[in-house]
This record gives structure tokens, C-alpha cells and sequence, in this order.
């Protein structure tokens, strides 16, 4: 149990450090025009979900998720939603996802973004900050889905849907360290 | 005589004075009926799981002071028997839990509607006056549909950012408050800081649910709002007393249940007369044709047409869980930056460089001082709130620590255990804030959680967190905190909260 949880913390160590510089590098990161237009974007897109259908599917973003048997679902959504409005709003099934309603009091709407993708997403608050490193196979480009916004920029993103609490629990969950 | 009557049938109905035997029969017929699955993975039973006999437990509750110890026997309870454990409180047994991975298992395995305990005092108190439940004591799809409209109002970070307006009301009333105290000392002295503290986290609270003051920092406090917090106070101490008491001396004593009745009276009756004023002031200002747009909790809730005993239900526990977990962490608070006095002039110094000049801090300048969330995290770590919470997972056994733990008991998760443990924390015992600034230290994420996690994690979290911080950041600006020369070391006690378990008295300077 011991040698177990020892290895955990190592593994969590180093997984932390690395998530908090990319989070500092992302933060400088929106100092820089591009970033900015970008988020002037979001501000102005979200104001198109009071115009007429027509305009906002033309401004829809492509997401794709993987899901945590592997299988690829590609889905739209409009920008300015978070990702966890996108997996209620398309019926995507996945267990147990974003049980507190995206109200930063849980980690179970977690996924794992492409390096370069986690790069361009906004600077992360140390409220979610706190709540990742509660999440289940955390990851050094995890961000919680209720805390991600849909942009333009974000077209054509893949996430992947960490494996599960309940996926462990029906090979061995509680024989061996839940973290490891 | 009646109520007596009532008491034993409430304890009746809740199950807490059921056989001993029907229960045994119950659990022995659901394992005979699945004993592959046990041999399988080679688990252990709960009759296999260490722990002191009812007896000695009981011993050690009533006539070694266990129930204000209760944090106490946490520590003592791991040494003695590893990280899970078993033990009697009263009629109800419950499995101990003292590791993060273990308490991470289970908090993990706990369903769409977690529930923090089936058998409490509350609910019978409840079920006996035929009050509606509240956040506190509901459960299922009563309990979800309020927490799915108060969450979106008291977590989600943009509804949060929007009381810090009405709370620097209530930290400027503190303020004034304190400056009045400290005055009438030669030394500037505030003897019990807990009992202005009190009056503040009820001020705060309540502002937050009716958008309104209620006095309670006045130079002449309000008497009904000290019977309030008395009666809250109270209830607690009665609460584990109640609920540690077996069916049998509850007909032989029946003070401490009728005193934890007349304490929830009270509470109910302050919290209605508060809301039907201010429902009867919305109904005018409608009547008069006004437009009516409250932005605070009790007016979410009225709107929604749940019944009025529900609304009733909700505000008394919202009102009473906001006093002593404000106050407590407060008054640890300043203690402990009284007596590192590095820790406060680095901390003051971090909110004056944020405040570049301005008096006043808003929710977008705390975000911006590491230092002060560091150590709001260290004093809950170092006195946890809720020093153990609850669990019971009602639909299926499941696996802690290789135990099966059959379905439906109670599992009390030891956070206090877990915060002051050397093996998670340095120097566990001391306060170390700037443990909390790197976020690379070798903690395991469940080692201290104030808050609980999850979907039934403390809806007042975030609001608590903006109230401390704007009112610790405020009281540095003014004030030079010091501790009393005189006064020795202050410990906790559990009064089913971690309280101080005396008083604690700090110089206020001004500056």
C-alpha cells in the first residue's frame, strides 16, 4: 500500500509541475494580440445566439470526443458554450459526466486535450486548478469541460474522455490504490 | 410527557432503535445470498474489521469527554487499528475511514444522490414537527432539485462575484465593530473574538439569502439574533450528545432531546418571521406595481413554487451553516496570524500591492492574492470544519480498503485524521502556509478537504471563501493583529463542528 501510494505521489508530482507551467505559458499567452482578437470573438459570437438559427450554424464549432472505449462522436456547438453544454445539449452518453451541473464542485466532466490545443484554451483559475487535482486520471492537458469555451479557434478540436472511476471498479477498483 | 412520547416514536420511524438482531438477520441473509462474489476477490468482512468494543467506545464517549474529542480518537482510532476501523456511536455502528486513497474510493463510489447519513437527529427533529427538509437533511430527487437551483446561484463563479458588494457591507460593519471593542480595552484588546465573529457570519449569511441587514454588528445587538446563535451553538453540542444516546437512556433522560427541539424551534421561527417579512415587502412593492427583481437566495427559492416549509427548511439550515463555520475559521484565522507575525506582514503586503491604493477589495483583487487563499487552505487543513463527514451508500455494498462494506452503513470519513497526517504534511501540526504555494508538494489530493468533493459538497463554499478573504484582507488593511501576552495556546474541541475550545483574544491595532 505504501510502495503504491510512494509511486503515486511521485507520478502526481511531476504531472502537477508540468500542468502548472503550461498553465503559466498559457497565461502569458493571452497577452498576445491574436489571443485577444480571440476573445474578443467569443464575446461578440456569444451575442449571435440571439440571432436568427440560420446565422449561428454557419459560426458552429466542430468538436470531437473520444470516448472512453475508443470510439470517435464529432458534434457541433455554438460558440461561447462550454464543452460540458455540448455533451448535454448533443445527448452525448457518458457516465456520470458533469454531475455537479458545472458548478466547480466536482471533476467528473475532466477530459484530456492535444498538447497544442491545451496551449490556445484561456489562463486556469486556481478554483479549477484545485478541483483537477481531485480528478480521476489526471493528465498534464486536462482541463475540466464546464471551464472550456467554444471559439472559432477551437474548429475541428479532438478531447478524449479520461477512463472512469467505474471502469476500474469492474476489474479490481479497491484492491489497489484508485490513483495509481 | 407528550413529547417524550413523540421523541420515542421519531426514534422509532428513523430505525435507530431497531433490533440489533433483525438487522444482523437482514445482513447475514443478503451474503448468503451473493457469497461468490466475496470469495472472488478475497475481501475481508466488517466482522473481520478491527476496532474497540461497544463498550469500551462508549467508555471512552461519555466518561472521557470523547464526544468533544471526537478529532481526537480519529488520530487515536488510526494508530491503533490502521485506516479503517470500526466502532458503536451509540445505537449506530460506523466504519471509520483515515486514508485519502481509501476516502477518495469511496466519496467515488457514491451514486447520482449522495447521502451523508440516514440516521440523524435532524431528520427526526424534523419528521416530529412536521417540518419540510432543507439542503442539510434531504435526500434524492427532493434534495437535488434544490441543490440544482441553489448551486447555479451560490457556486458557479460569476453568481459568486456578484455579492461582493453586499458582503464589504458587512466586513465594513466588522470593521467598525472591532475598532469599538479594541477601543474600549487599554490595550486594544478583544476578549472572545468567536462572539463578534458569530454575529458576522450571521450578518453575512443572512444578507446573502434576503439582501437585507439584520443588525447583528450593531453597537446594540439585536436579542433575537444572540438567542439564534446561542441556539445554534447549543443544538450542535446536543446533536452528537442525542445522537450518541441510546433508545433506552433517552426515556430515562429526556433533557438533551427536548433542549435540541427548543434550539431547532427557535431557529425554524427566527428564520420564518425573516422571510415572511421580506416576502410581505416584495408582495407590497408588487401591489404598488413596482418592479420586483431580488437577486438573493430566499427570492431564487420563492420562486420557484416549492412549498413554503420548503423554502422554511431551507433558509434555517442555510442560516445556521453559515455562523460557526465562518466564525470558526475566522477566529483560527487570526489566531494564527497573530502569532506568525512573517506570515501577516507578507500577507498585508500582498493586499496592499494588489489594491495599488484603493481601500476596498472586490472578488477580482482576491483572485489575484495567492498568499491569502494559502492560507485560508492552511487553516482549514490544520482545523477542518467538519472534522469527519458522513457517507452511506444505499444501493450496493462496495469495497474500502479491502473491507466489504455492506450496503447502507454508515461510513464516517476522517478529514481530520487525514489533514494532520506527517505522511501527507511536513510538520503537520504547525501552520505552514506556504506549503499550499507550490503546487508540486506531495500531498494526496484527498489528504485535506475542507469542503467535502463532489455533487453534495458544501454549496456555501465559494461564498464562504469570497467572505473570508475579503474580510481577512480588510481587517490587515486597518488593523495590526496581535496575540494577548497573556493567554496560552488555544485547541480545538469538536461540538460536532471543530470549534475553539476556548476563548481566543487578540490585540487589535490600529494603523
Amino acid at each position: 500500500m505504501s510502495v503504491v501510494s510512494a509511486t503515486y505521489r511521485l507520478h502526481s508530482i511531476s504531472k502537477r509541475f508540468i500542468r502548472s507551467l503550461s498553465a503559466v505559458s498559457a497565461h502569458n499567452s493571452l497577452k498576445t494580440p491574436s489571443t485577444r482578437h480571440r476573445v474578443e470573438a467569443c464575446i461578440r459570437n456569444r451575442q449571435f445566439s440571439c440571432y436568427p438559427r440560420a446565422l449561428r450554424s454557419e459560426n458552429k464549432v466542430t468538436v470531437s470526443f473520444i470516448n472512453r472505449d475508443g470510439e470517435k462522436v464529432t458534434v457541433k456547438g455554438s460558440p461561447g458554450d462550454s464543452l460540458l453544454d455540448v455533451v448535454i445539449d448533443q445527448d452525448l452518453d457518458i457516465d456520470g459526466f458533469g454531475a455537479c451541473e458545472g458548478t466547480l464542485a466536482c471533476s467528473t466532466c475532466h477530459l484530456i486535450f492535444e498538447e497544442d490545443v491545451y496551449k490556445q484554451l484561456g489562463p486556469i483559475t486556481d478554483e479549477e486548478m484545485d478541483m483537477l487535482d481531485l480528478a480521476y486520471g489526471l493528465s498534464d492537458t486536462s482541463r475540466l469541460g464546464c471551464q472550456v469555451c467554444l471559439t472559432k479557434s477551437l474548429e475541428g478540436m479532438t478531447v478524449r474522455v479520461p477512463e472512469s472511476v467505474s471502469d476500474m471498479r469492474q476489474s479490481d477498483f479497491g484492491t489497489t490504490s484508485s490513483s495509481s | 410527557m407528550k413529547l417524550k412520547k413523540s421523541t420515542k416514536q421519531a426514534l422509532r420511524v428513523s430505525g435507530r432503535s431497531a433490533s440489533p438482531l433483525i438487522k444482523w438477520v437482514e445482513k447475514w441473509l443478503e451474503s448468503a445470498a451473493s457469497p461468490k462474489r466475496a470469495e472472488t476477490h478475497q475481501v475481508k468482512s466488517l466482522e473481520e474489521m478491527p476496532g474497540p468494543s461497544v463498550c469500551s467506545f462508549a467508555w471512552d464517549l461519555f466518561a472521557k469527554r470523547g464526544l468533544s474529542r471526537l478529532h481526537e480518537l480519529q488520530l487515536e482510532g488510526r494508530k491503533r487499528y490502521g485506516p479503517v476501523w470500526k466502532a458503536s456511536f451509540g445505537p449506530i455502528l460506523t466504519v471509520h475511514v483515515a486514508d485519502p486513497a481509501l476516502i477518495e474510493q469511496v466519496l467515488r463510489q457514491e451514486g447520482q444522490h449522495p447521502m451523508r447519513s440516514d440516521l440523524s437527529s435532524w431528520k427526526d427533529y424534523r419528521q416530529l414537527r412536521g417540518h419540510g427538509y432543507g439542503l442539510l437533511t434531504s435526500e434524492g430527487e427532493e434534495w437535488q432539485a434544490v441543490r440544482s437551483l441553489l448551486a447555479k446561484h451560490m457556486l458557479r463563479p460569476r453568481a459568486v462575484e456578484a455579492y461582493d458588494g453586499i458582503l464589504n457591507g458587512v466586513v465594513s460593519d466588522l470593521l467598525a465593530k472591532l475598532q469599538l471593542r479594541s477601543q474600549q480595552s487599554p490595550r486594544g484588546l478583544v476578549r472572545d473574538i468567536a462572539t463578534e465573529l458569530y454575529r458576522f457570519g450571521l450578518e453575512g449569511i443572512s444578507s446573502v439569502l434576503f439582501e437585507s441587514r439584520i443588525g447583528c454588528l450593531d453597537a446594540q445587538v439585536p436579542p433575537e439574533t444572540e438567542r439564534f446563535i446561542q441556539s445554534i451553538n447549543t443544538m450542535f453540542v446536543m446533536t452528537l450528545l442525542t445522537m450518541a444516546m441510546p433508545g433506552w437512556l433517552h426515556r430515562i433522560f429526556t433533557r438533551p432531546w427536548d433542549t435540541f427541539c427548543q434550539c431547532w424551534d427557535y431557529m425554524f421561527q427566527f428564520a420564518k418571521g425573516h422571510i415572511d417579512q421580506r416576502l410581505q415587502e416584495e408582495a407590497k412593492r408588487l401591489a404598488r406595481g413596482e418592479e420586483v427583481e431580488g437577486r438573493y437566495l430566499t427570492y431564487y427559492l420563492s420562486q420557484q413554487g416549492l412549498p413554503l416549509k420548503t423554502v422554511y427548511s431551507n433558509v434555517t439550515e442555510l442560516l445556521l451553516a453559515g455562523v460557526d463555520t465562518i466564525s470558526g475559521t475566522m477566529s483560527w484565522s487570526l489566531y494564527e496570524l497573530a502569532r506568525h507575525q512573517g506570515v501577516q506582514a507578507a500577507l498585508r503586503d500582498e493586499v496592499l500591492g494588489v489594491l495599488r491604493g484603493r481601500e476596498v477589495p472586490g472578488a477580482a483583487d482576491v483572485a489575484q492574492m495567492p498568499l491569502l487563499k494559502a492560507v485560508v487552505k492552511e487553516v482549514l487543513r490544520l482545523y477542518p470544519v467538519i472534522p469527519g463527514n458522513g457517507r452511506v451508500i444505499t444501493d450496493r455494498d462496495i469495497q474500502v480498503g479491502g473491507y466489504l462494506i455492506p450496503k447502507s452503513t454508515l461510513i464516517t470519513l476522517c478529514h481530520y485524521a487525514t489533514s494532520r497526517d506527517e505522511k501527507m504534511f511536513s510538520n503537520p501540526d504547525e501552520f505552514l502556509p506556504q506549503r499550499w504555494l507550490r503546487r508540486d508538494q506531495g500531498h494526496h489530493p484527498y489528504a485535506s478537504v475542507p469542503f467535502g468533493v463532489g455533487k453534495r459538497s458544501c454549496i456555501g463554499r465559494r461564498i464562504a471563501e469570497l467572505e473570508l478573504y475579503l474580510a481577512l484582507a480588510q481587517i490587515l488593511i486597518h488593523f495590526e493583529v496581535r496575540p494577548d501576552p497573556d493567554a496560552e495556546a488555544v485547541r480545538p474541541m469538536t461540538r460536532t463542528l471543530l470549534v475553539p475550545q476556548t476563548e481566543i483574544n487578540l490585540q487589535f491595532i490600529k494603523r
